[in-house]
């Protein structure tokens, strides 16, 4: 007894020194993203991004001198739960910085926990445009990805250029994302093609495990054409049970999805099943079908594999990637990690990404970030769907 | 609205159905026979669904691979279910039925982690076998021979399990447990395994309808609960325990569902649980079911 007891007060003593001497030196960023559930598809990659961005800026010396550390949690994709997350990040952890989420269910939420402290949050990728609107916005929010008018914007003017489409049907998950994207993709293309009938709108729910109705009611309308914002699992089997049904060949595979289903992470899922010949986008094509790569694209993305360790990298990591080099720069300009100050740099800033360069707005703090879109085309080097000439949409977005 | 979308409709409400048949078909046995409310059985179906995959990825995706990996699929969960029922279930059977709950819900958590753990969280499909990836043009309209495949084996395996319970000297038995089951036990029969029999027959079905679904669905974490939900409900319809009651449960559940989705698109969920409610509260006991 009495000499277990001094071993143990050394044991602990070994064990805090090192954590306590790196926590006195680091700038600490709060993660919380889906690690676990349906949407860890997308949160795992995400985290993946940010975790190399952190590890690249600290082999470079950190910023201000000061290495940074990523304090990732699960958040289960739901709301409540990162902002339990979020609070005890701040108050348990005390980090730093937030940032993460995935779904615009779970950021509006934590965005609230940030106004609250007075803790700069940067959102990765919720789109839903609650997040920044002017009941909503506080000087600590920043988003990084587009929101659903500019994804609205760019799927209208790709549907446009169908000049013979007459009759557009919709399909969407029934909730805030699904709502409000198509609402946008009605509004942009009355603008452009005022000739254009809606006849039919779909609403199956998030996760909807059977779309066979939805499909065969959506053909009995006749569209020439469908704007669809499904996408992981449920594009999976929207398009496995549309194929056998001939929806793909009624419309001539005129199909606009403005969803990120242009991913690899989408395309491996349904390889040889994938509807090729569709329009799609991605935060980043990764593999880029034609010639207009950025120099900076190809080292990301050999970097990600190398980090992922990964055969081919995933269409989500960017996001993460440029969140945590956006806060990085912010800082660098504040000159501390004073929030009140970093969230005042942070107003048209400016930085580099491997997908170009990104502003966000002194007005409503957001990127209005274009997406990579083309057609979904079959190429002899890879056994799934890619981008072909993945073109960067809007060219031109009124920003605030 | 032209007769030909109206059959596309209709087709697709059956398709609907006879897959939530194949999975409430085994989940109406086990608490008609056993008084069981095995919520795992999405679960079974979900472990079905990935062994399928796993399967077509051992074998060769085309030729005879998929129907390969279905049996591997349905023999494998069956195989879980006599494992789960001998070492878990048997020490529950005289237990009021919230243990059993509550252990079947256990089960859901999981079997939902270890299929995270095996599989990942990384959403999978599978290819339709080649003989059945076509269509058929039937009145003007484009019917997937799959589906039309699915419409056949559902009505088979009604019209089977229909024959061993009613015709067989097994279903005599099996019938006779579900009456009474001391009795039965005081005459010398083995209780035991004709329970361990019917659960693993039930397992089967839920593995099999897991294989038979990844031609066109996605296998995803989640798709357990999900599919648990509708199941549930089409039980509820036709009466908790009645074979016959769960195959017409089904069809009614696909069609009411099918042109719910066409008559007023923004709302396809609630005509099924209109229907639910109002089942309920007029014949509690389901449409084929007898007052407990």
């Amino acid at each position: 007894m009495r000499l277990r007891y001094p071993i143990a007060l050394l044991l602990a003593a070994a064990a805090c020194l090192p954590v306590a001497a790196w926590a006195e030196d680091t700038i600490k960023i709060g993660f919380p993203i889906p690690l676990s559930g349906p949407t860890a598809v997308y949160g795992k990659p995400i985290l993946a991004g940010a975790e190399l961005a952190v590890q690249q800026i600290n082999a470079a010396g950190g910023v201000l001198g000061r290495k940074l550390e990523l304090l990732s949690r699960d958040s289960k994709a739901n709301a409540d739960e990162a902002v339990r997350l979020a609070r005890e990040l701040i108050i348990k952890d005390s980090v730093d910085f937030l940032a993460g989420t995935l779904t615009s269910a779970e950021a509006p939420a934590v965005s609230t926990v940030s106004k609250e402290n007075k803790i700069v949050f940067i959102a990765p990728t919720s789109k839903a445009t609650i997040l920044t609107d002017p009941q909503h916005i506080h000087p600590y929010i920043f988003r990084v990805a587009s929101n659903t008018d500019v994804e609205g914007a760019a799927g209208s003017f790709l549907m446009a250029k169908f000049k013979d489409v007459k009759k557009v049907a919709t399909i969407a998950p029934d909730y805030a994302y699904g709502r409000d994207s198509i609402a946008a993709f009605i509004a942009a293309l009355k603008k452009v093609r005022p000739d254009i009938e809606i006849v039919d709108q779909q609403w199956p729910k998030l996760g909807e495990p059977d779309f066979t109705a939805f499909i065969t009611a959506m053909m009995s309308k006749k569209p020439d054409a469908i704007y669809c914002s499904l996408f992981a699992g449920d594009f999976v089997t929207f398009t496995k049970e549309a194929t056998p049904l001939g929806l793909f060949k009624a419309i001539d595979n005129r199909l606009v999805d403005g969803a990120e289903i242009g991913t690899t992470d989408e395309a491996q899922a349904l390889g040889a099943d994938y509807p090729y010949g569709i329009v799609a986008d991605a935060y980043d094509p990764v593999i880029w079908g034609g010639a207009n790569e950025p120099e900076a694209h190809k080292k990301f993305v050999a970097d990600l594999k190398a980090y992922t360790k990964a055969e081919y990298a995933s269409g989500w990591s960017i996001v993460g990637y440029q969140s945590i080099y956006a806060l990085a720069e912010g800082i660098k300009k504040a000159g501390n990690t004073k929030s009140d100050d970093v969230a005042k740099a942070l107003l048209g800033l400016s930085w580099d990404t491997p997908v170009g360069k990104r502003t966000f707005s002194v007005q409503s703090h957001e990127t209005f970030a274009p997406e990579y879109w083309g057609v979904m085309t079959k190429v002899a080097d890879y056994p799934f769907a890619i981008i072909k000439d993945p073109q960067s949409l809007p060219t031109s977005f009124p920003t605030n | 609205m032209s007769a030909g979308s109206l059959f596309s409709q209709f087709m697709g409400g059956l398709t609907t159905a006879m897959f939530l048949f194949l999975i409430a078909s085994g989940l109406s046995l086990v608490f008609g026979i056993m008084r069981v409310i095995n919520f795992a059985h999405g679960s079974f179906y979900m472990i079905g669904a990935y062994l399928a995959w796993q399967g077509v990825a051992w074998f060769h995706p085309t030729g005879a691979g998929f129907w390969l990996a279905a049996l591997l699929a349905m023999l494998g969960v069956g195989a879980m279910g006599a494992v789960i029922e001998r070492l878990f279930f048997r020490p529950l059977y005289g237990r009021e039925e919230l243990y059993q709950l509550l252990f079947t819900y256990a089960l859901v958590l999981i079997l939902g982690d270890a299929a995270k753990f095996l599989w990942g969280t990384q959403q999978l499909s599978v290819s339709t076998p080649p003989v059945l990836a076509g269509s058929v043009q039937i009145f003007g309209t484009t019917q997937p021979l799959y589906n039309l495949f699915i419409m056949a084996i559902g009505p088979l395996i009604a019209f089977g399990g229909w024959l061993v319970l009613n015709r067989s000297g097994i279903g005599r038995m099996v019938r006779a447990a579900q009456m009474d089951r001391e009795m039965l036990d005081a005459l010398g029969a083995n209780v035991g395994t004709i329970y361990t029999g019917m659960f693993v027959f039930s397992s089967c079905l839920a593995g099999l309808a897991g294989a038979l679904v990844t031609p066109i669905q996605s296998i995803v974490p989640g798709m357990d609960v999900l599919i648990i939900v509708q199941a549930f409900i089409v039980v509820v319809i036709g009466g908790m325990g009645s074979f016959w009651g769960t195959f017409w449960g089904s069809v009614i559940y696909g069609e009411v569902l099918s042109f719910g989705i066409l008559i007023f698109p923004g709302f396809s969920l609630f005509s099924v649980f209109a229907l639910m409610a109002v089942i309920l509260i007029v014949r509690p006991w389901g449409l084929f079911g007898r007052p407990l």
